[in-house]
């Protein structure tokens, strides 16, 4: 009896042994963000790292900071694919430097972040303004408020929002207001939205604070406009989006956005890992992927077969040719 | 089997084509009236920025005297009106006084805008049972109807501002003013209508003679209710752009600001009960006035 339970349990490791060897870089959580564009990445990462380098992927829900902690104290999940690390830099840092987190993809979309946009026929009648700050600000009476056709419009942030300090700070930084802009508060996501949605349906000019990738950029091809030099990180930290006296002009902070994994995976991903480094989605495609979500009102895993068969050769760019070979036979 | 577990569905597709046909045909709408509706609404937006300019701009201790006069006329209560200055003057300390203003001219548009819609189409209901049976189901979704739902068409044909804010506060505070015209004109006596009938009195003449007198303290319930119920409405008001006290419980309420939210949100509850106070006041004379003339009110009804 004694030996035939030993029998039986040599039999299940070597099992697991033959499980484990078939599947190369074994079970992997992937973190399954609760915005679109990281839903898509996460579905794509999925099918990719499942048919191409034989991985079992489970899905995780999650969301930024409570991903980034869980990485980081349990070490699951073991991917996050789209994580916005802006508002917890030095933790992460912290974790990088103990080796518990890696940091693999530092773009794993490109053309991402937050600015001024304005909409695409404006940009194509008059294309200094998306270029040049200063011949934008010199051009009040393109955007006419609605309540004073005199003054010119600019849509900043909802009240409340993070980024409301930083467009008000930015806007006496550029001396709006004695160049004749107001700044309107849209009061919430569905007012900026419907702002927007409004005057580029009806072909009016539209100036504003907004971010991509999202599907409304997409949708309507928003172009955004350069906002000259970046002023500095201590006038950004200190005075944008602190409040302070006399803040000066500056572009946007960079956003940051990271593909990172954990240190368990990094050593056994092998690989796997490699894709996850290499795979950039360029930001007009994401763009019109989120588009197509929000039009179909797709869920990610449905966008990401849309993507995997609308854009190959994207998608063969990030693998090996036997990988690729073994996903698209598995369509 | 399948038929009983399963509701039948129009499925994903069919649903998603339906809702994709109304969000298109919504569009091609805003597109082709967008801009007819906007000039259509472009005076009383006028108005409206002239209204609030001219409430910021006035000194403040004008204001305050205008309140007080107007607690006083409506009331003949010191009481109500030492607490309105009070109350404006504590808002004004907290340096609330410019958000307030902002707000006092938007509720005071709407109640005008809403009273001049709402009482002709109480009188309209009151007129047939035909329109009542038609009117009170638009009244009951304008109630029920949750406000965000109506806030996007709202922007998408008006974009953001006053004019789409008072156009949300009006739909939801509109109801109670005709119901409650509709309600105080049918419950007029019918003797007193009989005998109005028999000394000859037409249409007309019964109406403005007899109805809308008799019916006056339920439409001055309506009107209060109208003001608090558009009061209610200033903070999601101020999620399509309308400034005013709704601006910053917006922002307390995504920072967790505690103080600042309790703040506005009381000064909007001290504005509530000012003008809860003097219009009940005001409804109250009016019926001591006709209790004391007429003696056929309520009372005398249930003497009968």
């Amino acid at each position: 009896m004694k030996f035939f339970l030993m029998g039986l349990a040599v039999a299940a490791t070597a099992m697991t042994f033959a499980n484990s060897a078939q599947a190369e870089c074994g079970d992997v959580s992937v973190a399954e963000m609760n915005w679109a564009s990281a839903e898509l990445i996460a579905n794509i990462d999925k099918i990719i790292l499942e048919k191409g380098y034989d991985c079992n992927v489970e899905l995780v829900p999650g969301a930024t900071v409570t991903t980034f902690t869980s990485m980081n104290e349990k070490g699951q999940p073991d991917v996050a694919g789209e994580l916005w690390t802006n508002s917890f830099a030095a933790p992460l840092e912290a974790a990088i430097a103990e080796g518990r987190i890696h940091a693999v993809n530092a773009a794993p979309i490109t053309g991402l972040g937050d600015g001024w946009w304005v909409g695409p026929k404006t940009a194509a009648a008059y294309p200094e303004i998306t270029k040049d700050i200063n011949a934008l600000l010199a051009r009040p009476d393109l955007f006419p408020h609605p309540e004073d056709p005199t003054k010119g419009a600019f849509v900043g942030c909802p009240a409340g929002w993070a980024c409301q300090l930083a467009n008000t700070s930015l806007f006496r930084a550029f001396e709006m207001e004695k160049k004749g802009w107001l700044l309107i508060d849209p009061g919430s996501a569905a007012g900026l939205d419907g702002s927007m949605a409004k005057a580029i349906e009806r072909g009016e000019n539209w100036l504003g604070y907004y971010w991509a990738p999202t599907a409304l950029i997409g949708k309507y091809g928003m172009v955004s406009v350069d906002l000259g030099p970046w002023g500095g990180l201590d006038n950004w930290n200190n005075c944008i989006v602190a409040e302070c006296d006399n803040p000066k002009p500056s572009s946007w902070t960079h956003a940051r956005v990271n593909t990172v994994v954990t240190d368990r995976f990094k050593k056994a991903g092998g690989v796997a890992v490699d894709y996850l480094a290499g795979r950039v989605f360029p930001g007009e495609v994401m763009n019109d992927m989120l588009v197509y979500m929000q039009e179909n009102q797709a869920s990610g895993a449905d966008a990401a077969y849309t993507f995997l068969a609308e854009h190959e050769a994207l998608w063969r760019s990030w693998v090996s040719a036997d990988a690729a070979a073994k996903i698209k036979a598995s369509m | 089997m399948d038929f009983f577990d399963e509701f039948p569905t129009l499925g994903r597709d069919g649903i998603r084509e339906f809702k994709k046909t109304i969000d298109a045909s919504f569009r091609g709408f805003s597109r082709e009236y967008g801009d007819g509706l906007e000039a259509f609404f472009y005076p009383l937006l006028k108005f409206m920025v002239w209204f609030e300019r001219l409430l910021i701009n006035t000194p403040w201790p004008i204001i305050l005297l205008i309140m007080g006069g107007a607690a006083w006329l409506g009331s003949r209560n010191w009481w109500l009106v030492g607490g309105t200055v009070a109350a404006f003057i504590v808002i004004g300390y907290f340096g609330m006084w410019e958000d307030t203003m902002a707000t006092l001219a938007i509720i005071s548009v709407a109640t005008i805008v809403c009273i001049s819609i709402g009482i002709p189409f109480g009188i309209l209901m009151a007129r047939s049972n035909r329109m009542q049976s038609l009117i009170t189901p638009i009244l009951d979704v304008m109630q029920t109807i949750p406000s965000f739902v109506y806030l996007i068409p709202v922007v998408m044909l008006l974009g953001i501002g006053k004019v789409p804010g008072l156009l949300a506060v009006c739909i939801y505070a509109l109801p109670p003013i005709v119901r409650l015209t509709n309600l105080g004109i049918r419950l007029v006596d019918v003797d007193v209508m009989e005998a109005s009938t028999a000394f000859g009195a037409n249409y007309k003449q019964r109406l403005w003679g007899v109805q809308i007198p008799l019916a006056l303290p339920n439409i001055f319930a309506g009107v209060n209710q109208t003001i608090m119920m558009a009061l209610a409405m200033v903070v999601i008001a101020s999620m399509i752009g309308v400034k005013g006290l709704g601006v910053p419980v917006l922002r307390a309420i995504s920072n967790q600001y505690l103080a600042l939210g309790l703040m506005n949100g009381l000064a909007i509850v001290a504005l509530a009960i000012i003008f809860d106070r003097i219009s009940q006041q005001y409804g109250k004379r009016l019926q001591k006035h006709l209790g004391n003339s007429g003696g056929n009110g309520g009372e005398g009804k249930r003497s009968g």
